[in-house]
This record gives structure tokens, sequence and C-alpha cells, in this order.
């Protein structure tokens, strides 16, 4: 077996293995294999090999996928993916080293909250065409392939949903699925006759600060419920990055659930190695066992939350200006 | 020009050089009380004095009034009310100033992190009928319900509006309140050589105070890399820290940050509580110097890049011209006259046409 590769990365998602093994394995495994991980986490503690805390794990901040090319060595990416964004320089890459692991992180964690046999997914995004180093694309492209849907499609971007196309997936007794960006749905619905069947479902994908005006995500929820006359426990959320080989879902409801191979934890952003108690703000840190091939252990710049049942909530980003920060306003004391 | 300002004016005079004698035992007891509760070390009180002293000359305080003196019509007293920073010792006192020189009514939001200083100008200052007594506090519910006609204040652009609704809450302001909010909070240095006097003011200008405040210099614009004169260089800053030693310590997110720089291959040197790195990212967290090698082309596209938290462009040679900034001198980063512009806007003139603010 080579060294830059597992003979096997079904242990990731085993579920009969704890987590805590799991990511002893892969924190070991990236050890070895990354020098850049390998350098970075030297200048922290090293986790007790006793009794292996995986939140002992030092979190990479998520800018190396700028400013670095992050894959184990000697392992030729399968996939491309980039982030959103202008000019190069301000773009993640994510070099994915397996993208059969992709694809069973994708269908693991959608099918655990719905039926992709009987459901036609509708991408109101961009075509796969037309970006192809989107790893959200490549997800419903393939998610548009594995549904038992013969409607299954992306959807023009710019055009109503056509209303044909809703009742016939409706006559054909399928559920129907569609994914967008916060703001595309939005313009689905001021575009007018938006309406769904009651059981349909929206999942949708982030993007609501490039919208003509900001909304929280109480009001997206409810404007998404209102607009397309569907239950709002109906209007469910994806928090995925091109940095990441997993999705979480929430479930009609602002707050996410992990994969069983993945964790999310807080991170004090002055100390990413102490964990914010439940209801503290910091930056979410993720560990990510799909990402063994790139950088598992990541801390993104996205401000959250989690709750005492261990779910999470993303608040923003963080703005780290705030931490310079020039001045000092109201006291907090 | 009226003789009422005169008067205030020369009031004002009055207290300041009350203030500062040496003999003035409350000031002297607040810079005790600040050190010895380790709220900023002495050294920097020293230094802020020091400049105090020299700055806050009458001449300096006549060519920052003179709008005032010039202006023909009796000025609208108005309530205003200053939010004062804690991160440099007396930061906020270039406000209480221009709050007094404007002729409004000063209403002073004291930071708990700064607590005594100022408070001893404005003991002498209500003495002298320039500010009212009880027009100062560190807790903002003294002043509940006392409306507002109008907030100084600086921070960062996303706690702006946490500030308006907290005021809003506490019925001082609403968000229609005209406000000078100042956010710029980083200062960019140009330099074209290493030379001793250079070097010296380039870390007095990076270290003092820790890095912190928004004149500080967060990054260097030069025409040699970070490599090259990395081992000069810190020489210099050692210099300055035996004689000005950093008074905070850095949070482990900056060692943190110097683990990502090895990792990612970034040139760096560590300082134990400061990093300098060769990087041209926008400065955001405390305690770190960025380093740029270039000229003036590459100043220009940071400027531009980062025009939103950029404060001041300083260069050591004064012909020096920099297209679209007037750029200061390095050597007055630490040591700014008391008219100065933070954020490019003369708080004295901004009070005088308070009736068209927004």
């Amino acid at each position: 077996m080579p060294e830059n590769t597992l003979q096997n990365t079904d242990f990731i998602f085993d579920k009969s293995l704890s987590f805590r093994g799991k990511a002893e394995k892969v924190y070991k495994f990236q050890r070895q294999n990354s020098p850049l991980y390998h350098t970075f986490s030297d200048h922290f503690s090293q986790p007790d090999s006793e009794s292996f805390d995986p939140y002992s794990i030092p979190l990479l901040p998520i800018r190396a996928f700028k400013e670095a090319e992050v894959i184990v060595q000697n392992r030729k990416p399968e996939l491309l993916f980039k982030s959103s964004g202008t000019g190069s320089l301000n773009r993640s890459k994510h070099l994915v080293g397996d993208a059969d692991i992709y694809r069973r992180s994708i269908i693991t964690e959608f099918t655990r909250y719905f039926d992709l046999s009987n459901s036609a997914i509708l991408a109101y995004t961009p075509g796969y065409n037309e970006n192809r180093h989107s790893s959200l694309i490549w997800m419903l492209n393939y998610l548009i392939s594995k549904s038992g849907s013969d409607f299954s499609q992306f959807l023009p971007v710019g055009e109503p949903i056509d209303p044909a196309l809703v009742q016939q997936i409706a006559d054909k007794g399928e559920a129907l699925i569609l994914f967008g960006a916060a703001f595309g749905l939005m313009d689905v619905i001021e575009m007018g006759d938006a309406d769904l069947p009651a059981g349909s479902v929206i999942i949708e994908t982030g993007g609501m600060k490039t919208h003509r005006r900001e909304m929280t995500k109480h009001e997206l929820r409810h404007a998404l419920a209102e607009g397309f006359q569907i239950p709002s426990e109906n209007i469910h959320s994806e928090y995925g990055m091109c940095e990441l080989l997993s999705q979480c879902y929430s479930i009609g409801s602002e707050w996410f659930k992990t994969p069983p191979w993945v964790d999310v934890t807080i991170r004090d952003p002055e100390d990413s190695t102490r964990i914010c108690k439940p209801g503290e703000e910091g930056k979410i840190g993720i560990i990510d066992l799909a990402n063994i091939y790139s950088c598992p252990f990541i801390l993104t710049d996205d401000r959250g939350i989690v709750n005492e049942d261990g779910l999470f909530r993303v608040v923003g980003r963080w703005d780290s200006a705030e931490l310079r920060g020039c001045n000092f306003l109201i006291d907090s004391d | 020009m009226d003789n009422q300002t005169v008067d205030r004016l020369n009031r004002l005079d009055d207290a300041i050089t009350e203030w500062l004698r040496p003999d003035n035992h409350d000031l002297k007891e607040a810079i005790d009380r600040t050190v010895n509760q380790k709220l900023f070390s002495f050294e920097d009180v020293k230094h802020q004095i020091l400049v105090l002293k020299k700055t806050l000359n009458k001449r300096d305080i006549l060519r920052w009034a003179e709008p005032i003196l010039k202006h023909d019509d009796k000025i609208e007293e108005k309530n205003i009310l200053c939010l004062h920073a804690g991160n440099l010792p007396l930061v906020g006192l270039q406000d209480l100033l221009a709050t007094i020189i404007a002729g409004h009514h000063y209403r002073g939001k004291i930071s708990r992190k700064d607590p005594y200083l100022l408070p001893s100008l404005l003991k002498i200052l209500a003495k002298k009928g320039l500010v009212e007594q009880n027009s100062w506090t560190t807790d903002l519910n003294d002043f509940a319900h006392q409306k507002a006609e109008a907030v100084l204040f600086a921070g960062s652009t996303n706690s702006v509006n946490d500030v308006f609704n907290e005021l809003e809450n506490m019925g001082i302001a609403t968000s229609n309140t005209p406000a000078l909010v100042r956010t710029a909070d980083f200062s960019i240095a140009y330099i074209e050589d290493s030379a001793l006097e250079t070097m010296n003011q380039l870390a007095e200008s990076v270290f003092r105070y820790g890095g912190k405040g928004c004149r500080s210099v967060a990054m260097v614009v030069a025409p040699f890399s970070l490599k090259s004169k990395k081992c000069g260089f810190t020489d210099y800053i050692e210099q300055f820290l035996m004689k000005a030693p950093q008074h905070d310590k850095a949070p482990p997110a900056l060692y943190q940050r110097y683990a990502y720089n090895k990792a990612v291959g970034i040139d760096q040197a560590w300082l134990d509580n400061f990093l300098i790195e060769e990087t041209d990212l926008r400065p955001s967290i405390p305690y770190v110097l960025h380093w740029v090698q270039g000229g003036k082309e590459k100043l220009g596209e940071l400027i531009q890049k980062y025009s939103a938290g950029l404060q001041t462009v300083y260069v050591k040679d004064p012909t020096v011209q920099i297209d679209g900034v007037n750029p200061e001198l390095l050597v007055d980063a630490q040591q700014p006259p008391i008219y100065w512009k933070p954020d490019g806007v003369d708080s004295v003139e901004w009070l005088l046409h308070l009736n068209e603010q927004k």
C-alpha cells in the first residue's frame, strides 16, 4: 500500500466505529502524509495517544486553501474545486484526492433526510457546464444523476419555474426538492407564480448577503415559505463549502446537524484550541474526515454558535478587522 | 471673532497648562493608578503625556479653532456625546477638546480601560466652566434618556449598528442622530531605505502601544524583502522594546498564525508577542506587521485595496509624493498634532457644521 493512500477509506462512513477512533486514524495519516499539516500541527501540543481526544487536534486556518496546495504528498487530484469569488488570488482551491469519497459523502448524508429514489431534484443554480469547478454544482449534478426522477435537472437561472414541470412532478407522485442560493430563490419568488405543491422541499445553500437586501435567516425562511406557499418546516438549509467534502443540513430550522463523520465545534478566535461553550459565538471549527486527502481539520472564518444539543448555527462571517479593532466602544464589562 | 469664543479658548489653554504642570498631583495620581492597575505601561503613558506637552500648545489650538474663530454666526450649542475608546492612553482627548473648541456641551462615556487620565483633565475643565460637573461617566446608563444631539466615536464598521442599538435602547440617540464615526484601524509606512533613522522611526511607529491604535503602522512597503532585513530590523525592535516593553501579551492566536505561516511557507519573524510576516493581507489582527516588498506602484495598489480601513500613509522623506493621499511623516506617527484628522475628518469643522450632518 503506498504511504499516501489508505487501503480502504470505508471506515470514514462506518457507523459502528467511534468518531474518536476514526479521527485518530485520520490525524495520524495526515501527520505522516501532509508536510503542510505536519509542520502546522508540530507547533501545538500533540493529542494524547493514550486517550486520544479529537477536540485537541489543531485546526488549520481555512485560508490555507487559498495560499497553498492542500493535498497529501504524491497524491494526484481527481477533482479540482474552486470557491466563487473574483480574481484567482481570492479563490480557494480544493484538490480532491478521491472523488468516490465525495460521492459517498454526498449520498450518505442526503439520503439520511431525503428520499432520492422518489424525488425530483431541481437546481436553481448555474448548470454544471457553466461552473465545473463549483463543489456545490458538482454535488447537485451528482444528485440529479442519482435521483430516480426523469424530471431532475438544472433550471434556467433568471426564468420562473415552469408550472408545467411542477405539475408533471406532482402528477407522477414524486417529491419536489428545490435547491438554490437564497438570493436566487428570492428572485424566483419575485418573478411571480412560484407556488409549489405542499409537500415540496426547499434547500437553500446560503448566499443571503448577495441579495439586494440583506435578510436574517428567520426572515428568509418566512419569505421562502410564503413565496413558495409551502410550510416553513419544509424549508431546509445546506452548509457546505468548496474546502469541505461533506455537507451539513438544517432540517426545518436554523440549526445544522453534522454527518456522523463530521464534528463541528466553535473556537475562540483568540485561541483556536479553546472550545466555546454552547451559546458563545466564535469561529466554526470543523473536522471533516471525508477531507482525508486534503485537510480534515479546519478552522473556518464563519461565525457560529452551538446549542446544548450539539447543533450549530451560522451567524455570519468572522470579520477579523474587529479583532484588531481601532477602538473599544461600549465596554462590555 | 466673538469674545465668547476667545474667552473659551483662553480658558481651555489655561486648563491644559494647569493639567500638564509637573506639580499636578491629580494627574500624577491618575498615572499611578493607571499603571498600578496595569491598564497601560508607564512608558506608554509617559510617552503620551510628553507628546501632549509638545503638541497641546496655544498656537496649534488656535490653528485648529480657526474655522470657529472665523465663523460669524453664533453657533447653536448642542449636547455632544463622546464615546471614548480605551485602546491607548488618552485616545479620546481629541474629541473632548473638539467639543469644547466648537462651543458645544460635552458628555463623555469614559472607557473603563482608561478611567483615570481623562477625568484628571475634566475636573480642571469643570472648574473653569468648560464642561459641566457630572458630564462624564464610565457607565453609559448614567446618561439614559438624556438625548444627545450628536455622537462622536471610533470603532469597527461592524460595531456601528450595535452601538446605535444600545444608544437607542437607552433613549440617548437614534439612528438619525448625527454621528461622526471613525472606522479606520491601521496605517501604512512607505520606506525607501534601511538607514538607522528610518528603522528607528519604523520601530517606534509599529511597536509603540503594542501596535494598537489606528495611527500605528501595521503594514510597511519597502523596496527590500523582510528576509533581507530581518536581522537588522529585529535589532532595532529589540532596542525599542528595551525602552518601551510591550504591555499586553499577544493571544495564542498569534503563535497559531506563526505555525500557519511556517506551514504554508510565508516568510516571517517571531518576536514572542509580535509577528512580522511577508504578506500583503489586510491588517486584521493585533500584533502583526505585514511586510510588503515593493515600490510606489505596489503602495498605490494597497492604498486602493484597503482604503476602507486605512488611516494614514507615512513617508520618511517629506518630499515624497503619493498619488491620492496626503502622506504624513513617519516620525510623527505616534505624536500627531492635535488638529490631525482621523479618517480625514476635522472634528472641529464637523461640529461647526453640525446642522448639516446626517
